[in-house]
């Protein structure tokens, strides 16, 4: 708030030219969204130390935001199956554009920026053949809608890009429609797989998971060193089998699926909701709100170790370990061991937390 | 441990904070004794095999550990849940048959660890616990067993190492209730504030409700076309719905001890589902095979449901609690 403040009080004596960094909105390392005590839903900027740098209130709730690469500029994105994002200036608080997505498309709640920060890449269903899309919106040119591309699966649900813009979408498998939020489709049928798509939406390498593991639906993707991608799943059959929810995956390169102890794979209930790198990026943490539990492993799919917390989902990288956020308004920083950063009563944190400069 | 005593050290030189309602009485009236009934019974359990491990002389000893911990095994989180606890304790459910095979892996190669209660612990959480000595106890081609045998001493070493557990989750549960107590304390990782306490047995609440109807009534059932009676819970040992009446009284205690104002409609849901399942006289749930025992089973499992809405209406919103921002809300 301060940062913002002091912006505004420069702003009006002239003493800046309006070329704001994430600096002017308090330097943030994080975004997350909240539902407040009021009832109301908030996109917030979090330090490092877990203090709010600002707060912009929300239509209604959100499930993730992509945070430009250099402005203070975050997407606010409604839950899937949503039509509707916004863009939004986190210095001023002011709404800079409204995404709505085409006709027969909805938003699947999660998008990343390319072209230095010129292009943002919105994951999307075409939902009557049930084709998944990344939908190309262009920042300099007004936040219009310049193209898509195939993701060559059904029902993407996060995409982030490798350098020279290679984008990868984690193709769910299922389908979803917006007149019937909640509803999984076509789940007897489900094919997910991890695609890399080249920036003109060529299909660069697929990866799905043997037979067995059909029902594990790719979800949620996070980055590694040297090209290495960690992905987290939502088992769609029963989840008492306690099946791999965590893989990870380098170009060219075989699969390789977390190992964690029946017990701890029990526990997680056959669903993950985030997963991230620590920022030395040699770690991987994955969520499950249901288990009220975090796995920890390295990068060969070890396990390290479970953090127990209620209703945790949140997951972002932290300096020696990870930002923590769950639907009770905590935050925590978790290394070797868990330290509370800020408790908001009435506030519960929503899905994801968002680097910011990651 | 370290960490968890280095907490308490701290957290002592800090006046008691006010709890939430309820905290404390649920952990006086309604944790504690549970959890030392269960370390009692294990306890017993563990003489009675040192004593004689034939399956006969076993069986009632093991009945009374399996109802000692169906008065705790809702306190999913905390001591229960370190180390994947309450699934040593209790393997289930099993849909892989991990507890069939690990059993029968054990007694076919006659695996010596049964006689090193050092390493039995570090036997495969489906080969301990009260599911494999179900296995050993009431399974025809495993139970006739004569004292010395293999199967005698395997009895031995998962009775000896259940009562190492309870003993285990006893100590734990002693220090995580100062935890509790104590929350919103300052260096209190585990319960950030006041509320988190009431909420972790809220959630253990509403949890358990779900699981026995989805779970405990919910597996036999199976589907109309294919019920799969044989998928209950314990059904070697005959006690599939003693477990969801037991479960039901335990969650019963769990939510009057939770809320200091009356909570008659949840009481009511509770009594209604409680008088369904006596009616019901059918121990093992076998009824799910027929459509007319199967809409019995059907109406008991929605009034099992019925007591979550009175939990969530009655004590959620008295406390100001809510189930799962996240949990519920899926992607």
């Amino acid at each position: 708030m301060i940062g913002r403040r002091n912006f505004i009080a420069a702003l009006l004596a002239g003493s800046v030219v309006p070329h704001l960094s994430w600096a002017d909105a308090g330097s943030p390392a994080i975004l997350g969204a909240a539902r407040e005590e009021s009832g109301g839903y908030a996109l917030f900027g979090i330090a490092e130390d877990g203090g709010d740098c600002f707060r912009i209130p929300l239509p209604a709730r959100g499930h993730a935001a992509a945070a430009h690469p250099t402005a203070p500029e975050a997407v606010a994105f409604a839950r899937s199956p949503g039509r509707f994002a916004v863009v939004l200036n986190c210095v001023t608080g002011e709404v800079l554009a409204r995404l709505v997505a085409p006709e027969g498309r909805h938003f699947y709640g999660h998008g990343t920026f390319i072209a230095d920060g010129d292009i943002l890449c919105t994951s999307e269903n075409d939902f009557e053949t049930g084709q998944g899309r990344i939908g190309l919106w262009s920042r300099s040119q007004g936040w219009r809608r310049v193209g898509e591309n195939p993701t060559h699966g059904v029902g993407p649900h996060e995409i982030k890009h490798l350098p020279g813009d290679i984008l990868i979408a984690a193709n769910g498998g299922y389908r979803n429609h917006p007149d019937r939020p909640g509803v999984k489709l076509d789940v007897p049928e489900m094919r997910p797989n991890l695609a890399y798509v080249s920036p003109d939406g060529e299909l660069l390498e697929k990866v799905e998971l043997n037979e067995e593991l059909r029902l594990n639906s790719i979800r949620h993707i996070a980055l590694g060193r040297d090209g290495l991608v960690a992905f987290g799943m939502q088992w769609q059959g029963d989840p008492a089998l306690g099946m791999p929810l965590m893989g990870l995956h380098r170009r060219g390169e075989a699969t390789v699926l977390d190992r964690m102890p029946v017990y701890e794979a029990m526990a997680m209930r056959g669903y993950v909701g985030s997963i991230a790198f620590d920022a030395e990026r040699r770690q991987i943490a994955i969520s499950s709100p249901r288990g009220g539990r975090v796995q920890v492993f390295d990068e060969t799919g070890r396990h390290l170790r479970a953090i127990e917390r209620e209703d945790v989902c949140g997951i972002a990288p932290a300096d020696r370990g990870f930002f923590l956020s769950d639907g009770l308004g905590g935050l925590m920083r978790a290394g070797e061991a868990l330290h509370p950063l800020a408790k908001h009563r009435g506030r519960a944190w929503d899905h994801h937390l968002v680097p910011v400069m990651a | 441990m370290r960490l968890l005593a280095l907490a308490l050290a701290s957290l002592t030189a800090f006046a008691p904070m006010p709890v939430m309602a309820g905290v404390t009485e649920a952990i006086r009236e309604h944790i504690l004794p549970a959890v030392e009934e269960f370390s009692a019974a294990t306890a017993d359990l563990a003489e009675t095999a040192a004593d004689d491990c034939t399956a006969e002389a076993l069986r009632p000893s093991y009945r009374q550990a399996f109802d000692a911990w169906m008065g705790l095994s809702h306190l999913s989180f905390g001591p229960l849940e370190t180390d994947g606890r309450a699934l040593a304790i209790e393997f289930w459910p099993d849909p892989r048959g991990m507890v069939a095979r690990t059993v029968e892996g054990m007694t076919a190669d006659a695996d010596p660890v049964v006689d090193d209660p050092e390493s039995f612990p570090e036997v495969s959480v489906a080969g301990r616990g009260l599911m494999a000595l179900e296995r050993l106890l009431y399974d025809d081609a495993l139970s006739a067993y004569g004292a010395g045998d293999y199967n005698c001493r395997y009895a031995v070493a998962i009775s000896a190492d259940l009562s190492r557990m309870a003993g285990e989750v006893l100590a734990d549960w002693r220090e995580h209730a100062e935890l509790m107590r104590t929350a919103g304390a300052e260096g209190n990782a585990r319960y950030m504030s006041e509320n988190e306490a009431s909420q972790v047995l809220y959630t253990a609440l509403l949890t358990t409700i779900e699981f026995d109807a989805d779970q405990r009534l919910g597996r036999p059932m199976g589907t109309f076309d294919r019920p799969r009676p044989t998928r209950a819970e314990t059904w070697r040992s005959n006690r599939p719905l003693r477990n969801v009446t037991l479960s039901l009284k335990a969650l019963r205690g769990l939510a009057l001890t939770m809320s200091d104002d009356p909570i008659p409609a949840t009481e009511a849901a509770f009594d209604t589902a409680l008088v369904t399942a006596e009616a019901l006289g059918d121990p093992l749930l076998a009824g799910v095979e027929t459509p007319q025992g199967r809409l019995k089973v059907e109406i008991l499992q929605q009034q099992i449901r019925a007591i979550g809405d009175a939990i969530e209406a009655e004590i959620g919103d008295g406390l100001g609690l809510s189930a799962g921002f996240n949990s519920r809300d899926g992607d």
